[in-house]
Protein backbone atom coordinates (compact mmCIF):
# COMPACT_ATOMS: atom_id res chain seq x y z
CA UNK A 1 0.00 0.00 0.00
CA UNK A 2 2.66 2.44 1.13
CA UNK A 3 4.83 1.69 -1.91
CA UNK A 4 1.94 2.29 -4.27
CA UNK A 5 1.08 5.53 -2.48
CA UNK A 6 4.70 6.66 -2.66
CA UNK A 7 4.84 5.85 -6.37
CA UNK A 8 1.79 7.98 -7.05
CA UNK A 9 2.77 10.75 -4.65
CA UNK A 10 6.27 11.15 -6.14
CA UNK A 11 4.69 11.78 -9.50
CA UNK A 12 1.54 13.73 -8.62
CA UNK A 13 2.52 15.29 -5.31
CA UNK A 14 -0.82 14.64 -3.69
CA UNK A 15 0.26 15.18 -0.07
CA UNK A 16 -0.83 18.80 0.38
CA UNK A 17 -4.07 18.23 -1.50
CA UNK A 18 -5.04 15.29 0.66
CA UNK A 19 -4.18 17.01 3.91
CA UNK A 20 -6.13 19.99 2.66
CA UNK A 21 -9.22 17.80 2.34
CA UNK A 22 -8.67 15.53 5.33
CA UNK A 23 -6.87 17.46 8.04
CA UNK A 24 -9.02 20.48 8.66
CA UNK A 25 -10.17 20.73 12.25
CA UNK A 26 -13.81 20.33 13.18
CA UNK A 27 -14.96 22.85 15.80
CA UNK A 28 -16.23 21.47 19.09
CA UNK A 29 -19.75 22.80 18.75
CA UNK A 30 -20.18 20.79 15.55
CA UNK A 31 -18.59 17.66 16.96
CA UNK A 32 -20.89 14.88 18.12
CA UNK A 33 -18.09 13.34 20.19
CA UNK A 34 -17.93 16.48 22.30
CA UNK A 35 -21.56 17.57 22.52
CA UNK A 36 -24.82 15.82 21.59
CA UNK A 37 -26.26 19.13 20.42
CA UNK A 38 -23.90 18.87 17.46
CA UNK A 39 -26.39 16.49 15.88
CA UNK A 40 -27.97 19.45 14.09
CA UNK A 41 -24.70 19.96 12.24
CA UNK A 42 -24.94 16.40 10.90
CA UNK A 43 -28.00 16.98 8.75
CA UNK A 44 -26.15 18.38 5.75
CA UNK A 45 -23.76 15.45 5.74
CA UNK A 46 -26.71 13.07 5.98
CA UNK A 47 -28.37 14.69 2.96
CA UNK A 48 -25.14 14.09 1.07
CA UNK A 49 -25.03 10.48 2.18
CA UNK A 50 -28.64 9.89 1.12
CA UNK A 51 -27.92 11.47 -2.27
CA UNK A 52 -25.06 9.00 -2.74
CA UNK A 53 -27.47 6.20 -1.83
CA UNK A 54 -29.92 7.52 -4.42
CA UNK A 55 -27.21 7.48 -7.09
CA UNK A 56 -26.27 3.90 -6.22
CA UNK A 57 -29.83 2.53 -6.14
CA UNK A 58 -30.66 4.63 -9.20
CA UNK A 59 -27.86 3.01 -11.18
CA UNK A 60 -29.21 -0.47 -10.40
CA UNK A 61 -32.74 0.57 -11.33
CA UNK A 62 -31.47 1.93 -14.64
CA UNK A 63 -30.00 -1.46 -15.55
CA UNK A 64 -33.56 -2.65 -16.15
CA UNK A 65 -35.71 0.43 -16.58
CA UNK A 66 -36.90 1.31 -20.11
CA UNK A 67 -38.20 4.87 -20.59
CA UNK A 68 -40.97 4.27 -23.08
CA UNK A 69 -44.73 4.16 -22.47
CA UNK A 70 -44.90 0.62 -23.85
CA UNK A 71 -42.19 -0.78 -21.62
CA UNK A 72 -41.75 1.48 -18.58
CA UNK A 73 -44.51 -0.10 -16.52
CA UNK A 74 -43.51 -3.63 -17.52
CA UNK A 75 -39.85 -2.98 -16.73
CA UNK A 76 -40.74 -1.64 -13.28
CA UNK A 77 -42.95 -4.68 -12.67
CA UNK A 78 -40.03 -6.82 -13.79
CA UNK A 79 -37.68 -5.11 -11.34
CA UNK A 80 -40.18 -5.65 -8.52
CA UNK A 81 -41.02 -9.25 -9.24
CA UNK A 82 -38.18 -10.92 -11.11
CA UNK A 83 -34.88 -9.39 -10.04
CA UNK A 84 -33.08 -10.26 -6.81
CA UNK A 85 -34.03 -7.70 -4.14
CA UNK A 86 -35.59 -5.58 -6.91
CA UNK A 87 -38.65 -4.66 -4.85
CA UNK A 88 -36.46 -3.63 -1.94
CA UNK A 89 -34.21 -1.66 -4.30
CA UNK A 90 -37.12 0.31 -5.69
CA UNK A 91 -38.50 0.90 -2.20
CA UNK A 92 -35.14 2.13 -0.91
CA UNK A 93 -34.92 4.58 -3.83
CA UNK A 94 -38.41 5.88 -3.09
CA UNK A 95 -37.98 6.05 0.70
CA UNK A 96 -34.54 7.59 0.18
CA UNK A 97 -36.16 10.40 -1.81
CA UNK A 98 -38.48 11.16 1.09
CA UNK A 99 -35.61 10.94 3.56
CA UNK A 100 -33.57 13.40 1.49
CA UNK A 101 -36.45 15.89 1.57
CA UNK A 102 -36.84 15.53 5.35
CA UNK A 103 -33.11 15.95 5.90
CA UNK A 104 -32.84 18.96 3.58
CA UNK A 105 -35.62 20.63 5.52
CA UNK A 106 -33.95 19.89 8.86
CA UNK A 107 -30.65 21.13 7.45
CA UNK A 108 -32.23 24.37 6.26
CA UNK A 109 -33.92 24.86 9.61
CA UNK A 110 -30.63 24.47 11.44
CA UNK A 111 -28.97 26.99 9.11
CA UNK A 112 -31.81 29.43 9.81
CA UNK A 113 -31.84 28.84 13.56
CA UNK A 114 -28.07 29.28 13.91
CA UNK A 115 -28.13 32.32 11.63
CA UNK A 116 -25.49 30.62 9.50
CA UNK A 117 -26.64 32.30 6.29
CA UNK A 118 -25.21 35.61 7.45
CA UNK A 119 -22.02 37.31 6.38
CA UNK A 120 -19.80 35.76 5.04
CA UNK A 121 -22.03 32.81 4.06
CA UNK A 122 -24.74 34.59 2.03
CA UNK A 123 -23.61 33.05 -1.24
CA UNK A 124 -23.59 29.55 0.18
CA UNK A 125 -27.17 30.05 1.33
CA UNK A 126 -28.14 31.04 -2.22
CA UNK A 127 -26.38 27.95 -3.56
CA UNK A 128 -28.38 26.02 -0.95
CA UNK A 129 -31.66 27.38 -2.30
CA UNK A 130 -30.71 26.03 -5.73
CA UNK A 131 -29.91 22.66 -4.14
CA UNK A 132 -33.39 22.67 -2.63
CA UNK A 133 -34.92 23.31 -6.06
CA UNK A 134 -32.81 20.51 -7.54
CA UNK A 135 -34.03 18.06 -4.92
CA UNK A 136 -37.63 19.07 -5.72
CA UNK A 137 -36.87 18.62 -9.43
CA UNK A 138 -35.62 15.08 -8.86
CA UNK A 139 -38.83 14.28 -7.06
CA UNK A 140 -41.10 15.77 -9.72
CA UNK A 141 -39.38 14.05 -12.67
CA UNK A 142 -38.92 10.73 -10.86
CA UNK A 143 -42.60 10.46 -10.03
CA UNK A 144 -43.54 9.96 -13.70
CA UNK A 145 -41.08 7.18 -14.46
CA UNK A 146 -43.05 4.10 -13.21
CA UNK A 147 -45.78 5.12 -15.69
CA UNK A 148 -48.66 3.98 -13.51
CA UNK A 149 -51.92 5.86 -13.10
CA UNK A 150 -50.64 7.99 -10.23
CA UNK A 151 -47.47 8.85 -12.13
CA UNK A 152 -49.31 9.82 -15.28
CA UNK A 153 -52.05 11.90 -13.73
CA UNK A 154 -49.93 13.59 -11.07
CA UNK A 155 -47.58 14.72 -13.83
CA UNK A 156 -50.51 15.87 -15.95
CA UNK A 157 -51.75 18.00 -13.06
CA UNK A 158 -48.24 19.31 -12.37
CA UNK A 159 -47.56 20.31 -15.96
CA UNK A 160 -51.03 21.84 -16.30
CA UNK A 161 -50.11 24.07 -13.39
CA UNK A 162 -47.02 25.21 -15.23
CA UNK A 163 -49.23 25.88 -18.24
CA UNK A 164 -51.23 28.24 -16.04
CA UNK A 165 -48.32 30.67 -15.72
CA UNK A 166 -49.23 33.80 -17.69
CA UNK A 167 -47.44 34.46 -21.01
CA UNK A 168 -44.71 31.81 -20.90
CA UNK A 169 -46.67 28.98 -19.26
CA UNK A 170 -48.00 27.43 -22.44
CA UNK A 171 -44.59 27.33 -24.05
CA UNK A 172 -42.93 25.90 -20.93
CA UNK A 173 -45.54 23.18 -20.56
CA UNK A 174 -45.30 22.16 -24.22
CA UNK A 175 -41.50 22.08 -24.01
CA UNK A 176 -41.64 19.91 -20.91
CA UNK A 177 -44.23 17.56 -22.38
CA UNK A 178 -42.79 17.50 -25.87
CA UNK A 179 -46.30 18.20 -27.14
CA UNK A 180 -49.72 19.06 -25.86
CA UNK A 181 -50.21 15.92 -23.79
CA UNK A 182 -48.15 13.78 -21.44
CA UNK A 183 -46.85 10.97 -23.62
CA UNK A 184 -43.79 9.14 -24.97
CA UNK A 185 -41.77 12.33 -25.42
CA UNK A 186 -42.61 13.51 -21.92
CA UNK A 187 -41.36 10.24 -20.49
CA UNK A 188 -38.00 10.36 -22.29
CA UNK A 189 -37.58 14.02 -21.37
CA UNK A 190 -38.31 13.44 -17.71
CA UNK A 191 -36.03 10.41 -17.71
CA UNK A 192 -33.09 12.33 -19.20
CA UNK A 193 -33.66 15.25 -16.84
CA UNK A 194 -33.87 12.84 -13.89
CA UNK A 195 -30.73 10.81 -14.65
CA UNK A 196 -28.54 13.27 -16.61
CA UNK A 197 -29.39 16.94 -16.32
CA UNK A 198 -30.23 17.15 -12.63
CA UNK A 199 -27.31 14.96 -11.46
CA UNK A 200 -24.91 17.13 -13.48
CA UNK A 201 -26.34 20.33 -11.99
CA UNK A 202 -26.37 18.75 -8.53
CA UNK A 203 -22.69 17.89 -8.83
CA UNK A 204 -21.80 21.45 -9.77
CA UNK A 205 -23.85 23.05 -7.00
CA UNK A 206 -22.69 20.55 -4.39
CA UNK A 207 -19.08 21.23 -5.35
CA UNK A 208 -19.70 24.95 -4.87
CA UNK A 209 -21.50 24.28 -1.57
CA UNK A 210 -18.68 22.16 -0.16
CA UNK A 211 -15.95 24.43 -1.46
CA UNK A 212 -17.52 27.37 0.33
CA UNK A 213 -17.96 25.40 3.54
CA UNK A 214 -14.24 24.57 3.51
CA UNK A 215 -13.25 28.12 2.69
CA UNK A 216 -15.44 29.72 5.30
CA UNK A 217 -15.53 27.05 7.97
CA UNK A 218 -18.59 26.13 9.96
CA UNK A 219 -20.23 29.14 11.53
CA UNK A 220 -19.40 29.95 15.14
CA UNK A 221 -21.54 28.78 18.06
CA UNK A 222 -24.42 30.97 19.14
CA UNK B 1 -4.45 26.11 -1.21
CA UNK B 2 -2.82 25.98 2.20
CA UNK B 3 -3.46 28.47 4.93
CA UNK B 4 -7.17 27.96 5.34
CA UNK B 5 -6.99 24.95 7.59
CA UNK B 6 -7.66 26.90 10.73
CA UNK B 7 -11.19 28.13 10.94
CA UNK B 8 -11.94 31.81 10.97
CA UNK B 9 -13.11 32.61 14.45
CA UNK B 10 -12.27 29.23 15.88
CA UNK B 11 -11.68 29.35 19.62
CA UNK B 12 -11.40 25.64 20.36
CA UNK B 13 -8.25 24.39 22.10
CA UNK B 14 -8.00 20.94 20.55
CA UNK B 15 -10.30 20.75 17.57
CA UNK B 16 -10.87 17.26 16.21
CA UNK B 17 -9.43 16.59 12.77
CA UNK B 18 -11.94 15.87 10.02
CA UNK B 19 -10.15 12.64 9.13
CA UNK B 20 -10.38 10.11 10.67
CA UNK B 21 -12.27 11.14 13.82
CA UNK B 22 -15.07 13.22 12.41
CA UNK B 23 -15.55 11.09 9.33
CA UNK B 24 -15.98 8.12 11.65
CA UNK B 25 -18.81 9.86 13.52
CA UNK B 26 -20.44 10.84 10.24
CA UNK B 27 -20.06 7.23 9.11
CA UNK B 28 -21.87 5.94 12.20
CA UNK B 29 -24.66 8.47 11.65
CA UNK B 30 -24.87 7.47 7.98
CA UNK B 31 -25.20 3.79 8.89
CA UNK B 32 -28.03 4.67 11.28
CA UNK B 33 -29.82 6.65 8.56
CA UNK B 34 -29.24 3.83 6.08
CA UNK B 35 -30.71 1.21 8.43
CA UNK B 36 -33.81 3.31 9.06
CA UNK B 37 -34.35 3.82 5.32
CA UNK B 38 -33.93 0.11 4.53
CA UNK B 39 -36.22 -0.86 7.39
CA UNK B 40 -38.99 1.45 6.20
CA UNK B 41 -38.45 0.31 2.60
CA UNK B 42 -38.71 -3.29 3.74
CA UNK B 43 -41.92 -2.86 5.71
CA UNK B 44 -43.55 -0.48 3.27
CA UNK B 45 -43.39 -1.83 -0.26
CA UNK B 46 -43.83 0.98 -2.78
CA UNK B 47 -47.32 0.76 -4.21
CA UNK B 48 -47.51 0.40 -7.97
CA UNK B 49 -50.92 1.16 -9.38
CA UNK B 50 -52.45 0.09 -12.68
CA UNK B 51 -50.54 1.05 -15.80
CA UNK B 52 -51.14 4.63 -16.95
CA UNK B 53 -54.37 5.05 -18.91
CA UNK B 54 -54.49 8.45 -20.64
CA UNK B 55 -58.20 7.91 -21.34
CA UNK B 56 -59.21 7.59 -17.69
CA UNK B 57 -59.81 11.25 -16.95
CA UNK B 58 -61.82 10.46 -13.80
CA UNK B 59 -58.65 9.44 -11.96
CA UNK B 60 -57.79 11.80 -9.10
CA UNK B 61 -54.02 11.71 -8.51
CA UNK B 62 -52.25 12.59 -5.31
CA UNK B 63 -48.69 13.92 -5.20
CA UNK B 64 -45.88 12.67 -2.99
CA UNK B 65 -46.58 13.45 0.66
CA UNK B 66 -44.08 16.30 0.77
CA UNK B 67 -45.95 18.13 -1.99
CA UNK B 68 -49.32 17.65 -0.27
CA UNK B 69 -49.17 21.05 1.43
CA UNK B 70 -48.95 22.71 -1.97
CA UNK B 71 -51.69 20.47 -3.38
CA UNK B 72 -53.88 21.62 -0.49
CA UNK B 73 -52.97 25.26 -1.05
CA UNK B 74 -54.05 24.99 -4.68
CA UNK B 75 -57.55 24.03 -3.58
CA UNK B 76 -58.04 27.47 -2.02
CA UNK B 77 -57.22 29.32 -5.24
CA UNK B 78 -59.59 28.23 -7.95
CA UNK B 79 -60.35 29.68 -11.35
CA UNK B 80 -58.86 33.08 -12.04
CA UNK B 81 -57.23 33.08 -8.61
CA UNK B 82 -55.10 30.07 -9.55
CA UNK B 83 -52.37 32.45 -10.68
CA UNK B 84 -51.86 33.40 -7.03
CA UNK B 85 -51.02 29.82 -6.07
CA UNK B 86 -48.97 28.87 -9.12
CA UNK B 87 -47.04 32.10 -9.68
CA UNK B 88 -47.35 34.75 -6.99
CA UNK B 89 -46.87 32.67 -3.85
CA UNK B 90 -44.04 30.46 -5.20
CA UNK B 91 -42.23 33.50 -6.62
CA UNK B 92 -42.57 35.39 -3.34
CA UNK B 93 -41.36 32.40 -1.35
CA UNK B 94 -38.40 31.89 -3.62
CA UNK B 95 -37.51 35.58 -3.54
CA UNK B 96 -37.75 35.62 0.23
CA UNK B 97 -35.50 32.55 0.46
CA UNK B 98 -32.86 33.90 -1.88
CA UNK B 99 -32.90 37.33 -0.28
CA UNK B 100 -33.02 36.20 3.35
CA UNK B 101 -29.29 36.76 4.02
CA UNK B 102 -29.48 40.19 2.43
CA UNK B 103 -32.60 41.24 4.35
CA UNK B 104 -31.55 39.92 7.76
CA UNK B 105 -28.11 41.54 7.96
CA UNK B 106 -27.63 42.12 11.66
CA UNK B 107 -24.61 40.47 13.23
CA UNK B 108 -26.80 38.63 15.74
CA UNK B 109 -26.96 34.88 15.17
CA UNK B 110 -28.80 33.72 18.30
CA UNK B 111 -32.39 32.90 17.45
CA UNK B 112 -33.72 34.90 20.42
CA UNK B 113 -32.07 38.00 19.07
CA UNK B 114 -33.83 37.63 15.71
CA UNK B 115 -37.55 37.53 16.56
CA UNK B 116 -38.71 38.34 13.02
CA UNK B 117 -36.73 35.58 11.33
CA UNK B 118 -37.67 33.18 14.09
CA UNK B 119 -41.35 34.02 13.70
CA UNK B 120 -41.17 33.63 9.92
CA UNK B 121 -39.41 30.28 10.17
CA UNK B 122 -41.87 29.03 12.76
CA UNK B 123 -44.83 30.29 10.72
CA UNK B 124 -43.56 28.53 7.58
CA UNK B 125 -43.09 25.24 9.39
CA UNK B 126 -46.54 25.49 10.98
CA UNK B 127 -48.20 26.42 7.66
CA UNK B 128 -46.62 23.50 5.85
CA UNK B 129 -47.51 21.12 8.67
CA UNK B 130 -51.09 22.38 8.89
CA UNK B 131 -51.69 22.25 5.13
CA UNK B 132 -50.24 18.74 4.97
CA UNK B 133 -52.43 17.61 7.85
CA UNK B 134 -55.53 19.16 6.24
CA UNK B 135 -54.77 17.44 2.98
CA UNK B 136 -54.46 14.07 4.67
CA UNK B 137 -57.63 14.62 6.69
CA UNK B 138 -59.63 15.76 3.71
CA UNK B 139 -59.81 12.23 2.52
CA UNK B 140 -59.98 11.45 -1.17
CA UNK B 141 -63.75 11.33 -0.87
CA UNK B 142 -63.94 15.06 -0.28
CA UNK B 143 -62.64 15.71 -3.75
CA UNK B 144 -66.02 14.60 -5.01
CA UNK B 145 -68.76 17.15 -5.14
CA UNK B 146 -72.30 16.82 -6.46
CA UNK B 147 -75.61 18.63 -6.28
CA UNK B 148 -77.74 16.39 -4.11
CA UNK B 149 -81.29 16.75 -2.76
CA UNK B 150 -81.39 17.36 1.00
CA UNK B 151 -81.63 14.31 3.23
CA UNK B 152 -85.10 13.45 4.59
CA UNK B 153 -86.20 10.81 7.07
CA UNK B 154 -88.21 9.02 4.36
CA UNK B 155 -85.10 8.84 2.20
CA UNK B 156 -83.09 7.32 5.02
CA UNK B 157 -85.74 4.68 5.68
CA UNK B 158 -86.05 3.83 1.98
CA UNK B 159 -82.27 3.78 1.69
CA UNK B 160 -81.96 1.26 4.48
CA UNK B 161 -84.40 -0.99 2.67
CA UNK B 162 -82.53 -0.72 -0.67
CA UNK B 163 -79.23 -1.31 1.09
CA UNK B 164 -80.60 -4.53 2.60
CA UNK B 165 -81.72 -5.72 -0.82
CA UNK B 166 -78.69 -4.84 -3.01
CA UNK B 167 -75.68 -4.21 -0.86
CA UNK B 168 -75.85 -6.24 2.32
CA UNK B 169 -74.81 -9.53 0.71
CA UNK B 170 -71.32 -7.99 0.52
CA UNK B 171 -71.27 -5.11 3.02
CA UNK B 172 -72.14 -5.23 6.68
CA UNK B 173 -73.65 -2.43 8.75
CA UNK B 174 -73.97 -2.56 12.53
CA UNK B 175 -72.73 -6.15 12.53
CA UNK B 176 -75.29 -7.45 10.00
CA UNK B 177 -74.40 -8.43 6.46
CA UNK B 178 -71.67 -9.97 4.33
CA UNK B 179 -67.97 -9.88 4.94
CA UNK B 180 -66.76 -9.77 1.32
CA UNK B 181 -66.58 -5.97 1.39
CA UNK B 182 -65.61 -3.22 3.84
CA UNK B 183 -67.89 -2.67 6.80
CA UNK B 184 -69.88 0.52 6.20
CA UNK B 185 -71.03 1.15 9.78
CA UNK B 186 -68.96 4.34 9.91
CA UNK B 187 -68.79 5.22 6.23
CA UNK B 188 -70.43 8.60 6.89
CA UNK B 189 -67.50 9.61 9.10
CA UNK B 190 -64.82 8.83 6.56
CA UNK B 191 -66.56 9.81 3.33
CA UNK B 192 -69.04 12.39 2.14
CA UNK B 193 -72.29 11.69 0.33
CA UNK B 194 -71.01 12.59 -3.12
CA UNK B 195 -68.27 10.00 -2.77
CA UNK B 196 -70.80 7.28 -1.87
CA UNK B 197 -72.85 8.23 -4.93
CA UNK B 198 -69.76 8.07 -7.11
CA UNK B 199 -68.86 4.62 -5.79
CA UNK B 200 -72.33 3.34 -6.68
CA UNK B 201 -72.12 4.87 -10.17
CA UNK B 202 -68.57 3.65 -10.76
CA UNK B 203 -67.19 1.23 -8.13
CA UNK B 204 -63.83 1.24 -9.89
CA UNK B 205 -62.92 4.60 -8.36
CA UNK B 206 -62.29 2.70 -5.12
CA UNK B 207 -60.22 0.00 -6.68
CA UNK B 208 -59.66 -0.73 -10.35
CA UNK B 209 -60.05 -4.47 -9.79
CA UNK B 210 -62.96 -4.32 -7.39
CA UNK B 211 -65.53 -7.07 -7.23
CA UNK B 212 -68.25 -4.54 -6.49
CA UNK B 213 -70.49 -4.44 -9.51
CA UNK B 214 -72.41 -1.52 -10.98
CA UNK B 215 -75.86 -1.90 -9.44
CA UNK B 216 -78.59 -0.45 -11.65
CA UNK B 217 -80.38 1.89 -9.25
CA UNK B 218 -82.51 4.82 -10.35
CA UNK B 219 -81.23 8.29 -9.43
CA UNK B 220 -83.85 8.52 -6.66
CA UNK B 221 -82.90 5.13 -5.25
CA UNK B 222 -79.22 6.04 -5.32
CA UNK B 223 -79.93 9.28 -3.44
CA UNK B 224 -81.81 7.24 -0.84
CA UNK B 225 -78.94 4.81 -0.27
CA UNK B 226 -76.40 7.61 -0.09
CA UNK B 227 -78.62 9.51 2.35
CA UNK B 228 -78.86 6.42 4.55
CA UNK B 229 -75.13 5.65 4.44
CA UNK B 230 -73.98 9.23 4.95
CA UNK B 231 -75.80 9.19 8.32
CA UNK B 232 -73.82 6.11 9.41
CA UNK B 233 -71.15 7.69 11.59
C1 LIG C 1 -70.39 -7.95 -4.94
C2 LIG C 1 -70.20 -7.39 -3.65
C3 LIG C 1 -70.63 -5.93 -3.43
C4 LIG C 1 -71.89 -5.40 -3.54
C5 LIG C 1 -73.17 -6.10 -3.95
C6 LIG C 1 -71.76 -4.01 -3.18
N1 LIG C 1 -70.46 -3.71 -2.88
FE1 LIG C 1 -69.76 -1.91 -2.27
N2 LIG C 1 -67.89 -2.63 -2.23
C7 LIG C 1 -67.53 -3.95 -2.46
C8 LIG C 1 -66.12 -4.09 -2.25
C9 LIG C 1 -65.32 -5.39 -2.38
C10 LIG C 1 -65.63 -2.82 -1.91
C11 LIG C 1 -64.20 -2.41 -1.58
C12 LIG C 1 -63.50 -1.91 -2.78
C13 LIG C 1 -62.38 -2.80 -3.14
O1 LIG C 1 -61.32 -2.65 -2.52
O2 LIG C 1 -62.54 -3.66 -4.02
C14 LIG C 1 -66.76 -1.92 -1.90
C15 LIG C 1 -66.68 -0.58 -1.60
C16 LIG C 1 -67.75 0.22 -1.38
C17 LIG C 1 -67.70 1.56 -0.88
C18 LIG C 1 -66.43 2.35 -0.54
C19 LIG C 1 -65.99 2.03 0.85
C20 LIG C 1 -64.83 2.85 1.29
O3 LIG C 1 -64.40 2.66 2.43
O4 LIG C 1 -64.31 3.66 0.50
C21 LIG C 1 -68.97 2.02 -0.79
C22 LIG C 1 -69.42 3.41 -0.31
C23 LIG C 1 -69.82 0.97 -1.23
N3 LIG C 1 -69.06 -0.11 -1.59
C24 LIG C 1 -71.21 1.06 -1.30
C25 LIG C 1 -72.02 0.05 -1.81
C26 LIG C 1 -73.45 0.20 -1.97
C27 LIG C 1 -74.24 1.45 -1.59
C28 LIG C 1 -73.89 -0.96 -2.49
C29 LIG C 1 -75.32 -1.32 -2.88
C30 LIG C 1 -75.94 -0.42 -3.81
C31 LIG C 1 -72.75 -1.84 -2.66
N4 LIG C 1 -71.63 -1.18 -2.23
C32 LIG C 1 -72.84 -3.13 -3.14
C33 LIG C 1 -68.40 -4.99 -2.80
C34 LIG C 1 -69.74 -4.86 -3.02
C1 LIG D 1 -28.51 18.81 -1.67
C2 LIG D 1 -28.72 19.31 -0.52
C3 LIG D 1 -27.65 19.80 0.48
C4 LIG D 1 -26.50 19.18 0.94
C5 LIG D 1 -25.99 17.79 0.54
C6 LIG D 1 -25.87 20.08 1.89
C7 LIG D 1 -24.70 19.78 2.62
C8 LIG D 1 -24.15 20.60 3.58
C9 LIG D 1 -23.12 20.22 4.52
C10 LIG D 1 -22.47 18.83 4.62
C11 LIG D 1 -22.83 21.31 5.31
C12 LIG D 1 -21.85 21.35 6.50
C13 LIG D 1 -22.57 21.65 7.81
C14 LIG D 1 -23.81 20.84 8.10
O1 LIG D 1 -23.84 19.67 7.73
O2 LIG D 1 -24.74 21.40 8.71
C15 LIG D 1 -23.66 22.40 4.82
C16 LIG D 1 -23.63 23.71 5.31
C17 LIG D 1 -24.47 24.74 4.85
N1 LIG D 1 -25.59 24.60 4.07
FE1 LIG D 1 -26.07 22.93 3.03
N2 LIG D 1 -26.62 21.23 1.97
C18 LIG D 1 -27.71 21.10 1.14
C19 LIG D 1 -28.74 22.01 0.96
C20 LIG D 1 -28.77 23.27 1.54
C21 LIG D 1 -29.90 24.18 1.50
C22 LIG D 1 -31.26 23.84 0.86
C23 LIG D 1 -29.51 25.31 2.15
C24 LIG D 1 -30.31 26.59 2.40
C25 LIG D 1 -31.13 27.12 1.56
C26 LIG D 1 -28.14 25.15 2.60
C27 LIG D 1 -27.37 26.11 3.25
C28 LIG D 1 -26.17 25.85 3.91
C29 LIG D 1 -25.36 26.86 4.59
C30 LIG D 1 -25.63 28.36 4.64
C31 LIG D 1 -24.28 26.15 5.17
C32 LIG D 1 -23.15 26.75 6.02
C33 LIG D 1 -23.57 26.63 7.45
C34 LIG D 1 -22.47 26.91 8.44
O3 LIG D 1 -21.33 27.18 8.05
O4 LIG D 1 -22.80 26.84 9.65
N3 LIG D 1 -27.73 23.89 2.23
N4 LIG D 1 -24.46 21.95 3.77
Amino acid sequence: MNRIYQFIDERLHLGPLISEIANHPVPDHANLLKTPKAIIYCFGGMVFFILLLQVLTGVFLMFYYVPSPDHAYASVTYIRQETAFGGLLQSVHRVGASAAVVMVMLHMLRVVLTGSYKNPRELNWVVGVFLLLLVAGFSFTGYLLPWDQKAYWATTVGVNMIAGIPLIGGFLADALRGGSEVGALTLTRFFVIHVMVLPALLTIFLAAHFFMIRRQGISRPL
Amino acid sequence: MSGISSLPGSTDKNPTPFYPDHLFVEGVAAIAVFLVIVLIAFVWQVPLEEMADPGDTAYVPRPEWYFLFYFQLLKYFEGSLAVVAIVVLPALTLALLVLLPFLDRSAATGIRKRPLTAALALASVLCIAALTALSVLEDESHLYTMDLPPVTDEQIAAGEEIFGRFCQICHSVDGKGGFMAPDLTQIGARANRAYIEQVIIDPQIVNQATIMSVIPLSDAERHEVSAYLSRKK
